[in-house]
C-alpha cells in the first residue's frame, strides 16, 4: 500500500535530518549579532540575503526545492564559520548555484555570469567558483539534504492517499510558498524540519479547517513521536510569520538597493522631457470683459483670477503680474476695456 | 523669384534608401522672399533727419513720416539692388525700436493706424511655397526669409509698441482687429524659426491685451489645428501656437468653461495622432498637463483618448507617449489613478513586452518613479496580475540583456510588495505553462500518430506510399 510505503521512508528521513542540522551555537550566534557589526553577520542581514535568493530562484524560475536546498547549505555555512558581512553575497549566491546544479536539470541551470550580471553583484566568475569549492568542501559535499520540504511532501502525499474524495484538499504549492516565507526568518532554521513542516501542515489544516485531515496529522505526529510541547512552539512561531506574510500592509519596497541602468538613448530623453520651462508669462482668463466678444461665456464666474488685462506693463517687471497686487489696479483701469 | 537650390542628384532614382539629409548636406541654407518688385526705376526715399535731432514737439510728425517711409518694402532676393536705400530703411527701423522703448509722449492718435499700416505692409504677405516638396520639418534645413534684416526689425519694433507704456487698446483695437489677427495667424506657417519666434510674442501680448478679440483667437487656433490634423499634416507654426496656449491654459479661471474642456478632448488630444509628432510634443504635453493640473477630473478623458491613439507602428511615438503618460502620473490624483488604472496597465504591459528595447527600457523605468510606485503599492492587488504574465514571460524571452536585468528589479519590487499574490500568480503561471506544454505533446503525439496510421493505410492497399 501507497501509505505504508511513505511511512517507511517518513520515518528514515526523520532518522537522518538532525545529520543536516545547522550547529545550534552558530545560528545563536547570529541572532546575538549586532545590525552594524562588521565582524559578523547579524540575523537581518541574512534574513535580507534570504529573501534576495527567493527572488533570483522565482526570477530564474527555479523549483523550490533549490531554494530549500541553498537556504540550507548557506545556514550550515554560516553556522560553522565567522563570515565577514561583505562575502555574504558572494556566499549565498554560490549556495543557490550548488543548488541549482544538484536539483535544477541542466539546461535549466542559469550560467555564473547571469547569475552575477542579474544579482547586481560586484565579484567575479572566478570567486564564484572559488566560493563554491570552498562552501562543498567544508560541507563535506554533503550537498543532497533532508529538508523541510522533503517532510512536506511527504507529508502531503500521505494525506492524500488517506483522503476519500481525491480532491486536493491541501494546496502543496500554498505550503511550499509558506515554508519559503517561514526560511526568510533565521529562527526556523533551528527547527528541525519534520517539526517544522508538520506545524506548516496542522496551519493550514486549521486555516482551511479540513477536519478530516486534522486526524492523519495526529496520526503521523504520533508515529513520528514529536512531542506535544514543540509543536505548540514552532506553530506558535508559524502563525506570527504567517500573519505576517499574508497581511494586506505592503512593505515599501526598498528600490534604493537596485540599480536602474538605462540605455544612452533613454537617459537623454529622461533629462529633456524635464525641462521644458514655459518662456511666456501666463494670461489670467478673465470673464468678465469678455462680454464685448461675440461668443460671450455662459457662466459668469465670480473669477478669483479676476485680474484686470487691460494693465499697462512695466518694461522691467514682469509681463503680467501673476501676483494679486494687481487688484489695485483692477478699478484704475477697468473702464477702459 | 526663386531660391539658391541646387538640384538632387540624380542618385536618387536609382537608389530607393538614400536618405534625404544625406542629399540634402549638401545644400547651404537656402533663403527666400515673396516679396518682389517689378522691374522699375530704383527707389528713392528722402533722408529724413533724427529724431533725436529734433524738438521735442516736431518729434509726433516725424514719426509719422518715417513710419509711411518704413512702409516701402524691398527685393532681398535681388542681392545688389537698393542697397543705400535698404540700409536707410534698416537704420530708421532701428532708430524707431529704440524711439518707442525709450520715449515719453509720442503715441498719438493718429500713430496708431500708421503704426498698424507700417507693420502689415512689411510682414503680411503670402508665404513663399516650400522649396521642396517633400520638405520634411524633422531632417531637413529650413528656408529661412531673405527680407530677415528688415523684417525683424519691424517685429522688434511691433513688440516694443505693444508693450509700451504709453499703449492704450482701446484706441488700437480699432485697427488690430480681426481681419489683422487673421492674417498674422496665417503667418505662423512661416519656415523661418526666428520670425515664428517673435509671431509667438507679439499673438502672445496681443491675446493678453485684447479682450475682445480672444474668443475669435481661440477659435482660431482651433480651426488651424483641426485643418492640420484631418486636412492637410502640414503647418509649421503648431509648436509656437501650443506654447502661447500654454501660457493660456494657466490662466484658466475655475471652474473650467466647457468650451476649454472641449478643446481638450476635440483638439489636443487627436493632434498627438499625427506623423510630425516630435516637432511639438514638449508644448503639448505642457499643455495637457496643465489642463490636468487645473481640473483632475478630466484625467480619466485624457488617459482614455491617449491609449485610443497608442501608435501601433511608430516607435519613435511610443516613447513620446510614455514619456508624456509619466508627467501626467507624476501629478496625478490616487481616486482618478484607480479609475483608469487597468486599461492603463494592460497599456503598460504591452510597451514592456515590446521587442524594441526603448520602449520596453521607457516603461520598465516607471518602476524607479517614487510616486508612481506609491500608487503601484496601493493598488498592487489589480495592478500586479495585469503585469504578471508579460514581465514573467520576457525575463526569459527577450533578446536585450538590459532589459532582463531592469525587469528583475521591477518583479523584485512586486515582490516586496505583495508576497502572497506574488506566489499565487507564480503557482498559476507555472501550472498554466505546464498544461500548455503538455497540450503540445498531445498535439504531436496525435499529429505523430495520424502520420503511422496513413503509412500503414497506404502500404497495405498497394504498397505504394501515398505523396
Amino acid at each position: 500500500m501507497e501509505t505504508v510505503k511513505l511511512m517507511r521512508e517518513l520515518i528514515a528521513n526523520f532518522e537522518q535530518e538532525r545529520n543536516y542540522l545547522p550547529k545550534e551555537t552558530g545560528l545563536s550566534l547570529i541572532e546575538s549579532t549586532g545590525e552594524n557589526d562588521s565582524r559578523g553577520i547579524s540575523a537581518k542581514c541574512r534574513d535580507t540575503k534570504v529573501e534576495d535568493l527567493w527572488s533570483l530562484t522565482s526570477f530564474f524560475g527555479y523549483s523550490t526545492q533549490t531554494f530549500v536546498l541553498a537556504v540550507n547549505l548557506l545556514d550550515r555555512f554560516l553556522a560553522m564559520m565567522k563570515v565577514q558581512p561583505k562575502h555574504l553575497a558572494c556566499i549565498s549566491i554560490s549556495c543557490l548555484h550548488i543548488a541549482a546544479k544538484a536539483v535544477e536539470e541542466e539546461r535549466n541551470v542559469s550560467s555564473t555570469n547571469e547569475l552575477i550580471r542579474i544579482s547586481q553583484c560586484k565579484f567575479t566568475v572566478s570567486d564564484l567558483t572559488r566560493m563554491e569549492k570552498i562552501i562543498s568542501e567544508k560541507l563535506n559535499f554533503q550537498l543532497k539534504t533532508i529538508t523541510a520540504l522533503t517532510f512536506l511532501h511527504l507529508y502531503h502525499g500521505i494525506a492524500r492517499s488517506h483522503t476519500a474524495d481525491r480532491k486536493e484538499a491541501l494546496n502543496l504549492d500554498t505550503l511550499e510558498a509558506q515554508l519559503k516565507a517561514c526560511l526568510c526568518r533565521i529562527a526556523f532554521s533551528k527547527a528541525k524540519p519534520s517539526v517544522l513542516a508538520l506545524s506548516l501542515l496542522t496551519q493550514e489544516i486549521e486555516a482551511t479547517q479540513c477536519v478530516d485531515m486534522l486526524e492523519i496529522a495526529h496520526h503521523v505526529q504520533r508515529h513520528l513521536k514529536i512531542a506535544d510541547v514543540e509543536l505548540l512552539h514552532w506553530r506558535g512561531l508559524v502563525a506570527k510569520c504567517m500573519s505576517d506574510y499574508s497581511s494586506p500592509e505592503c512593505s515599501r519596497p526598498n528600490n534604493k538597493k537596485l540599480v536602474w541602468i538605462v540605455s544612452r538613448r533613454t537617459a537623454q530623453n529622461l533629462h529633456t522631457s524635464h525641462c521644458s520651462v514655459p518662456e511666456l508669462p501666463t494670461i489670467p482668463e478673465d470673464c468678465w470683459d469678455e462680454s464685448e466678444s461675440e461668443d460671450s461665456c455662459e457662466d459668469m464666474s465670480s473669477g478669483e483670477e479676476s485680474l484686470s488685462s487691460s494693465l499697462g506693463s512695466d518694461a522691467d517687471g514682469p509681463y503680467f503680474p501673476l501676483n494679486f497686487l494687481c487688484q489695485r489696479y483692477r478699478n484704475k483701469y477697468h473702464h477702459t476695456s | 523669384m526663386s531660391s539658391a537650390a541646387t538640384t538632387p542628384p540624380s542618385v536618387d532614382k536609382v537608389d530607393g534608401f538614400s536618405r534625404k539629409s544625406v542629399r540634402k548636406a549638401k545644400q547651404k541654407r537656402s533663403q527666400s522672399s515673396s516679396q518682389f518688385r517689378s522691374q522699375g526705376k530704383p527707389i528713392e526715399l528722402t533722408p529724413l533727419p533724427l529724431l533725436k535731432d529734433v524738438p521735442a514737439p516736431e518729434q509726433p510728425e516725424l514719426f509719422l513720416k518715417k513710419l509711411q517711409q518704413c512702409c516701402t518694402v524691398f527685393d532681398f532676393m535681388d542681392t545688389l539692388s537698393d542697397l543705400k536705400m535698404k540700409e536707410y530703411k534698416r537704420s530708421t527701423l532701428n532708430e524707431l525700436v529704440d524711439y518707442v522703448t525709450v520715449s515719453r509722449g509720442y503715441l498719438t492718435e493718429q500713430a496708431y493706424p500708421e503704426v498698424v499700416k507700417m507693420v502689415s505692409y512689411n510682414i503680411f504677405r503670402t508665404l513663399p511655397p516650400s522649396d521642396s516638396n517633400e520638405f520634411d520639418p524633422e531632417e531637413d534645413e529650413p528656408t529661412l526669409e531673405a527680407s530677415w534684416p528688415h523684417l525683424q526689425l519691424v517685429y522688434e519694433f511691433f513688440i516694443r509698441f505693444l508693450e509700451s507704456q504709453e499703449f492704450q487698446p482701446s484706441i488700437a483695437k480699432k485697427y488690430i482687429d480681426q481681419k489683422f489677427v487673421l492674417q498674422l495667424l496665417e503667418l505662423f506657417d512661416s519656415e523661418d524659426p526666428r520670425e515664428r519666434d517673435y509671431l509667438k510674442t507679439v499673438l502672445h501680448r496681443i491675446y493678453g491685451k485684447f479682450l475682445g478679440l480672444r474668443a475669435f483667437i481661440r477659435k482660431q487656433i482651433n480651426n488651424i489645428f483641426l485643418r492640420f490634423v484631418y486636412e492637410t499634416e502640414h503647418f509649421n507654426g503648431v509648436a509656437e501656437l501650443l506654447e502661447i496656449l500654454g501660457s493660456i491654459i494657466n490662466g484658466f479661471a475655475l471652474p473650467l468653461k466647457a468650451e476649454h474642456k472641449q478643446f481638450l478632448v476635440k483638439v489636443l488630444i487627436p493632434l498627438h495622432t499625427v506623423r510630425s509628432l516630435s516637432l511639438f510634443h514638449a508644448q503639448l504635453a505642457y499643455c495637457i498637463v496643465q489642463f490636468l493640473e487645473k481640473d483632475p477630473a478630466l484625467t480619466e478623458p485624457v488617459i482614455r483618448g491617449l491609449l485610443k491613439f497608442w501608435p501601433k507602428t511608430c516607435s519613435q511615438k511610443e516613447v513620446m507617449y510614455l514619456g508624456e503618460l509619466e508627467e501626467i502620473l507624476d501629478v496625478i490624483e490616487p481616486t482618478q489613478f484607480v479609475k483608469i488604472q487597468e486599461p492603463l496597465f494592460k497599456q503598460i504591459s504591452r510597451c514592456v513586452s515590446s521587442p524594441h528595447f526603448q520602449v520596453a527600457e521607457r516603461a520598465l523605468y516607471y518602476w524607479n518613479n517614487e510616486y508612481i510606485m506609491s500608487l503601484i503599492e496601493e493598488n498592487s492587488s489589480v495592478i500586479l496580475p495585469i503585469m504578471f504574465a508579460s514581465l514573467y514571460r520576457i525575463s526569459k524571452e527577450h533578446w536585450n540583456p538590459a532589459i532582463v536585468a531592469l525587469v528583475y528589479n521591477v518583479l523584485k519590487a512586486f515582490m516586496e510588495m505583495n508576497s502572497t499574490l506574488f506566489d499565487e500568480l507564480t503557482a498559476t503561471y507555472k501550472s498554466d505553462r505546464q498544461r500548455e506544454k503538455k497540450k503540445e505533446k498531445e498535439r504531436e503525439e496525435l499529429w505523430k500518430k495520424l502520420g503511422d496510421l496513413e503509412l500503414k493505410r497506404g502500404l497495405r492497399s498497394d504498397g505504394i506510399i501515398p505523396t
